[in-house]
């Protein structure tokens, strides 16, 4: 530790660190001690991750609008190159520690009751808590290094809770894809931070970005090599928060658990990308800043239509999900950094609660189904109807969280929001021209999530069940489950109100999240498009609402399923089947061919030069046999064929010897006479 | 006269040679032997023709045929001692000599 730091900032940085090292020594427990199925897992995270709250709480209430904290010590040194391992405790680090734990602790205590009776009840708690080490440790690191690694591990971590339910064919295709179209990102993010470091030669963050003067050259050079390494960080940030052209993965991570959906791929995680805009965000140049609106604004509008027609509940939710996302980076790229930061904190929350509360109906859903032995898809809203009478409380938390998501007056979405939409509007009016097109698309997609979130609402929670209308004879017996599921949600809906974040309903600038991160970008009053945003939305909720009332509860009139719109909204703009056709069929391909040449080329070579191996071998075997060895053989053959005609000889027979003398003596004797 | 003599003697010593040749009977084996010795007297006493003087081959045929009993003698002892030894007398089984 910098030994120059007052012990009260030892103090508070030691807390840090083990209000990230909890959750880590709790998954480790969980993976190596602790029996599987047992339910002290369950408990033993969430007593990890309250710790990390409560610490988070103590960090927070030191650091928070204080000057930075920043400890770091030696980690490596290869050639010139020095790595610090360190912790910057800043306003957006302490946030961050104090977001995720706080909506970490919900999830764990739900997931108690959510994941009760699976076969992989500790393993699931194990990976939680890892994830939340990863993400803890992600946001106060104070190395690009560093940030890397955790970046990866929650990536990581996302990619092992995608596919919690590895049984299931479509979860391991999702884990694959979140994990191929998140690798794009971080070759890009790698790539950034490697060329930062040739630009600056240090990794570290505040060196980086705390220094007025590094901040002030980045700031005045339009340069190449700035604008670069920040379009790599733009790239990995896209992939991680979701965002077009590399949103889809998103959508089919809704195959993990959903309570892990409320966490990682509502919350926290997908958040990671806006965080990490967040801490370079002096290092982007403007071009990459229209760049990052324009993506930000598209996504926001495109996922916001896709919601439009889905019948999946989750993926309803997802693709919310990524068009908030989208709003954080179009807020991000007009500057309305604090905004951006603020929005991401209140999505948090009542993104977080939809999904539990999505989570409640599936579990009675797939409770129904398995009672009735009923062949239907528990996430179809199809399916669902009329539910608000046995759920009250999911249904109350839930509207909350629409209303939220909405930006309705008195939650925390108005605050955020609205503070997004006006700083759109004085930057496109700064600009002047088109880019008035960028604020506009932006109420037109609030106006979509108004609808969009109605329709879900109406057709799971009012009319009439449709199960019902197709059994008329037996009795809807759904409830909200147990305390476990009650407790977390009545917390985050609370969290989703107003009072958390100001103690103005109406004016997000005297939200102390905005204030603590105020750069003063835009001091112009922004009172007309106050006005403007706050009427246009709010005064439209009630004839929207109305109108998807009448569509999916009277049943009034309904849209029709062939219009060319409805069908691009509901196959999903076609990207996914665009990246199949054209990407991925064709690397498909490529790895066909890869496995032929692999096969029969480099294969081939091989059993070429083991099979001509083979046949030296078995020719000098067959030389070793029968020329060397047979030379020997010959040979001995030869004498034992000597020996055994000389033996023959000596028979010991008396009358042979005669003979044989008899026949010498002949034969000297026929030699002497002709010769 | 003297060459019917030799050819007798020549007649005597191949059916000799032949018995010792191919009987399996020492006994046999002995008759034929002294029958090459008789070949050989025989040829003594015709070759005396060349010294009526002194009778030398009718003499050396005397001492020839005192001698050829001694050896039978002689070999039918030997004969009996292989007997006692190897329980037959077939000159082929008794090879131990070979070794």
């Amino acid at each position: 530790m910098n030994p120059t730091l007052p012990h009260t900032d030892t103090l508070t940085i030691q807390l840090a660190i083990v209000a990230v090292l909890l959750p880590l020594a709790a998954s480790l427990l969980n993976l190596v001690l602790v029996k599987s199925q047992s339910k002290v897992s369950g408990w033993l995270s969430s007593f990890a991750i309250l710790g990390s709250m409560v610490l988070s709480v103590l960090v927070f209430a030191k650091v928070w609008n204080q000057p930075a904290l920043h400890a770091q010590q030696l980690w490596f040194v290869v050639g010139t190159m020095q790595v610090d391992v360190g912790i910057w405790l800043n306003n957006l680090s302490v946030l961050m520690l104090l977001l995720v734990t706080a909506v970490a602790l919900p999830v764990h205590v739900y997931s108690i009751a959510y994941l009760k009776g699976d076969d992989k009840y500790t393993r699931y708690f194990a990976y939680l808590s890892f994830f939340c080490f990863a993400m803890l440790a992600l946001v106060i690191v104070d190395n690009l290094v560093l940030l890397y690694a955790f970046w990866e591990l929650v990536g990581f971590a996302s990619y092992l809770l995608i596919g919690f339910w590895f049984i299931r064919e479509k979860a391991v295709l999702a884990n694959k894809k979140a994990f191929i179209m998140n690798r794009i990102g971080d070759v890009a993010l790698l790539t950034g931070i490697l060329l930062l470091y040739a630009d600056f030669h240090t990794f570290n963050l505040v060196t980086l970005f705390d220094n007025h003067a590094t901040a002030a050259f980045i700031g005045t050079a339009d340069n190449y090599w700035i604008t670069l390494p920040g379009a790599c960080f733009l790239i990995g940030a896209i992939a991680k928060s979701a965002q077009f052209p590399l949103h889809t993965w998103l959508p089919d991570a809704m195959e993990g658990p959903t309570s892990v959906s409320a966490l990682i791929h509502a919350a926290t995680m997908v958040a990671a990308g806006i965080f990490l805009l967040a801490r370079v965000y002096v290092l982007f140049s403007p071009n990459v800043l229209m760049v990052m609106t324009i993506i930000g604004c598209f996504t926001a509008f495109m996922a916001a239509t896709i919601a439009l027609t889905q019948n999946d509940l989750k993926r309803i939710l997802a693709y919310s999900t990524i068009s908030q996302l989208g709003f954080m980076m179009m807020a991000m790229g007009v500057g309305a950094y604090s905004s951006a930061l603020l929005h991401l904190a209140a999505h948090a929350f009542f993104k977080c609660l939809l999904f539990l509360s999505a989570g409640v109906i599936i579990h009675e859903m797939q409770h129904l189904k398995e009672k009735h032995n009923l062949d239907i898809d528990p996430q179809d809203i199809n399916n669902m109807g009329g539910l608000g009478k046995y759920m009250p409380v999911t249904f109350i938390t839930c509207i909350i969280a629409s209303l939220a998501l909405i930006g309705f007056p008195l939650t925390s979405g108005c605050l955020s929001k609205d503070g997004i939409l006006v700083q759109a509007f004085l930057w496109a009016d700064n600009k002047g021209g088109f880019y008035i097109i960028i604020p506009v698309m932006g109420v037109l997609t609030s106006l979509l999530t108004i609808f969009y979130i109605s329709r879900l609402l109406f057709k799971v929670f009012l009319g009439k069940s449709r199960l019902k209308a197709v059994m008329p004879a037996w009795h809807i017996e759904a409830h909200d489950g147990s305390p476990l599921f009650k407790i977390p949600m009545i917390f985050l809906a609370l969290c989703s109100l107003f009072p958390l974040f100001s103690t103005n309903p109406f004016e997000y600038e005297h939200s102390w999240i905005y204030r603590g991160f105020a750069i003063a970008v835009h001091t112009v009053s922004a009172l007309d498009y106050h006005t403007i945003v706050l009427l246009s939305i709010n005064v439209l909720v009630i004839p929207i609402a109305y109108f998807a009332y009448s569509i999916y509860v009277k049943q009034k009139f309904s849209f029709k399923t062939t219009s060319l719109l409805f069908k691009i909204s509901f196959n999903e703009w076609y990207i996914d089947r665009f990246y199949h056709r054209i990407i991925v069929k064709d690397i498909l391909r490529i790895g066909d061919l890869t496995k032929w040449l692999d096969k029969n080329v480099l294969d081939g070579t091989i059993h070429l030069f083991a099979n001509t191996g083979v046949a030296i071998g078995k020719l000098t075997v067959w030389t070793d046999k029968y020329i060397i060895d047979g030379l020997i053989t010959m040979l001995t053959l030869i004498i034992k064929q000597a020996g055994n005609f000389v033996r023959g000889f000596q028979t010991g027979r008396v009358q042979n010897y005669l003979f044989t003398m008899l026949l010498v003596i002949v034969v000297i004797y026929v030699l002497k006479t002709f010769i | 006269m003297l060459t019917y003599l030799l050819l007798i003697g020549a007649g005597l010593f191949c059916i000799g040679i032949f018995i010792v040749l191919s009987k399996r009977n020492a006994i046999q084996v002995l008759i034929g032997i002294e029958l090459i010795l008789n070949a050989a007297i025989l040829n003594l006493v015709a070759f005396g023709k060349y010294d009526k003087l002194n009778n030398g081959g009718q003499t050396f045929a005397l001492f020839a045929i005192v001698l050829a009993g001694a050896a039978a003698a002689v070999a039918l002892a030997i004969i009996l001692n292989v007997y006692k030894q190897y329980k037959t007398i077939d000159p082929n089984a008794v090879d131990k000599l070979k070794d």
